[in-house]
């Protein structure tokens, strides 16, 4: 017979924790050592009995808990609707200043050809803007602004007598305002939102075009 | 919630009672929830949020009791072989046993109760308590070498 199992061995194997090259000869001793085997029995016997003692301390929460958890999981939702997706108004108010603006856009052009390009080295992102030319959408041109400090891409794009605010960026969110319509998505990691005072289905076909 | 009765028991038991062991979980949760980013992809769940538990407890006034009250190695005499087959806990008191547990120091109370209660591996208890897997088995031998002493006293 070999020696007898030390009892962190057989705490170890116990706890389901033996090495497991190690399992073969434990298991070999353990069938052949009665000495051993018992101290394996004692040693299951009081896992056994912690857990269930541990369980047996009523976790039935007082009445009072529950409008706790309530408002922990509101404070919870607060936070996830603050914070995840930073909706505010913010770019309801960009649309309304910027076509208030005699200078809308600082990037004047129908050609996707030109404002593309003006973008570059003023974002740290690019982005495609397709031919517009099928759709009844036009270009009208594009500029930098700013929002959560960070910069986003506006493009103006004209439904006949209508404008529409485009804003690309990596955090933008649809604004919470029933001034206008919006719609968002999302496109090669970049956020899409677009703005403006047209029907909800002509936003709709802008993002197909986009 | 996940792991809510887990979460819930464990803070009574670190605890000692119930009104302290609600908050805790409570302010678990909103910690875990607000540290989501914190948690890395791939890592254990489990073992992460038990730490915030338990990190949450240490720094309540009855954690710093907790943790002041005792020294963080434990000086009391190892005794290396409780007599395991003397003891057939079956027959024991659950209210002795219960009591036993509860009179752990805080550092051997918590890794038996992951360890039995919880059932988790030494690698998640080591990450949930933030010290080494070696800390942890011996602590558990400890830990339970403690309670059957103190069934045997009982005796």
């Amino acid at each position: 017979m070999n020696e007898h199992l030390s009892a962190q061995t057989i705490e170890s194997y116990a706890d389901g924790e033996l090495a497991a090259e190690r399992v073969p000869e434990t298991e070999e001793h353990l069938r052949e050592c009665v000495a051993c085997a018992g101290k394996l029995v004692a040693q299951l016997q009081l896992k056994r009995s912690i857990r269930e003692v541990a369980w047996t301390m009523p976790v039935r929460p007082r009445r009072r808990f529950w409008p706790a958890v309530a408002t922990a999981a509101a404070a919870a939702l607060l936070v996830i609707v603050l914070v995840l997706p930073r909706r505010g108004t913010e770019l309801a108010d960009l649309h309304t200043t910027i076509l208030a603006s005699a200078n809308p856009v600082d990037v004047i052009s129908t050609d996707r050809h030109t404002v593309k390009p003006w973008f570059e080295g003023k974002l740290p992102f690019s982005f495609p803007i397709p031919e517009l030319g099928p759709t009844p959408f036009r270009l009208a041109g594009g500029r930098v602004v700013y929002v959560h400090e960070q910069p986003v891409a506006y493009l103006m794009v004209t439904k006949g007598a209508h404008k529409i605010s485009l804003f690309v960026g990596r955090d933008v969110a649809a604004p919470r305002t029933d001034a206008f319509e919006s719609v968002a998505w999302s496109k090669g990691g970049l956020r899409y939102v677009a703005i403006g005072d047209v029907a909800h289905a002509d936003l709709e076909a802008l993002r197909a075009a986009f | 919630m996940p792991l809510f009765a887990s979460l819930y028991n464990y803070a009574r038991w670190l605890t000692g009672e119930t009104h302290e062991a609600e908050d805790l979980v409570q302010e678990t949760y909103l910690k875990a929830l607000r540290g989501f980013a914190s948690f890395r992809e791939g890592t254990n769940f489990r073992a992460w949020i038990f730490r915030i538990l338990r990190n949450t407890f240490l720094t309540s006034r009855t954690g710093l009791r907790a943790t002041a009250m005792q020294p963080i190695e434990d000086d009391d005499q190892f005794v290396a072989d409780g007599d395991p087959e003397t003891i057939f806990l079956h027959h024991a008191n659950a209210e002795e046993l219960r009591r036993a547990i509860l009179e752990l120091p805080l550092e051997f109370r918590e890794v038996l109760l992951l360890a039995d209660m919880e059932n988790m591996s030494y690698r998640e208890i080591s990450e949930a308590l933030s010290i080494p897997v070696g800390t942890v088995t011996s602590r558990l031998t400890r830990a339970r070498a403690k309670v059957r002493r103190r069934i045997q006293e009982k005796r």
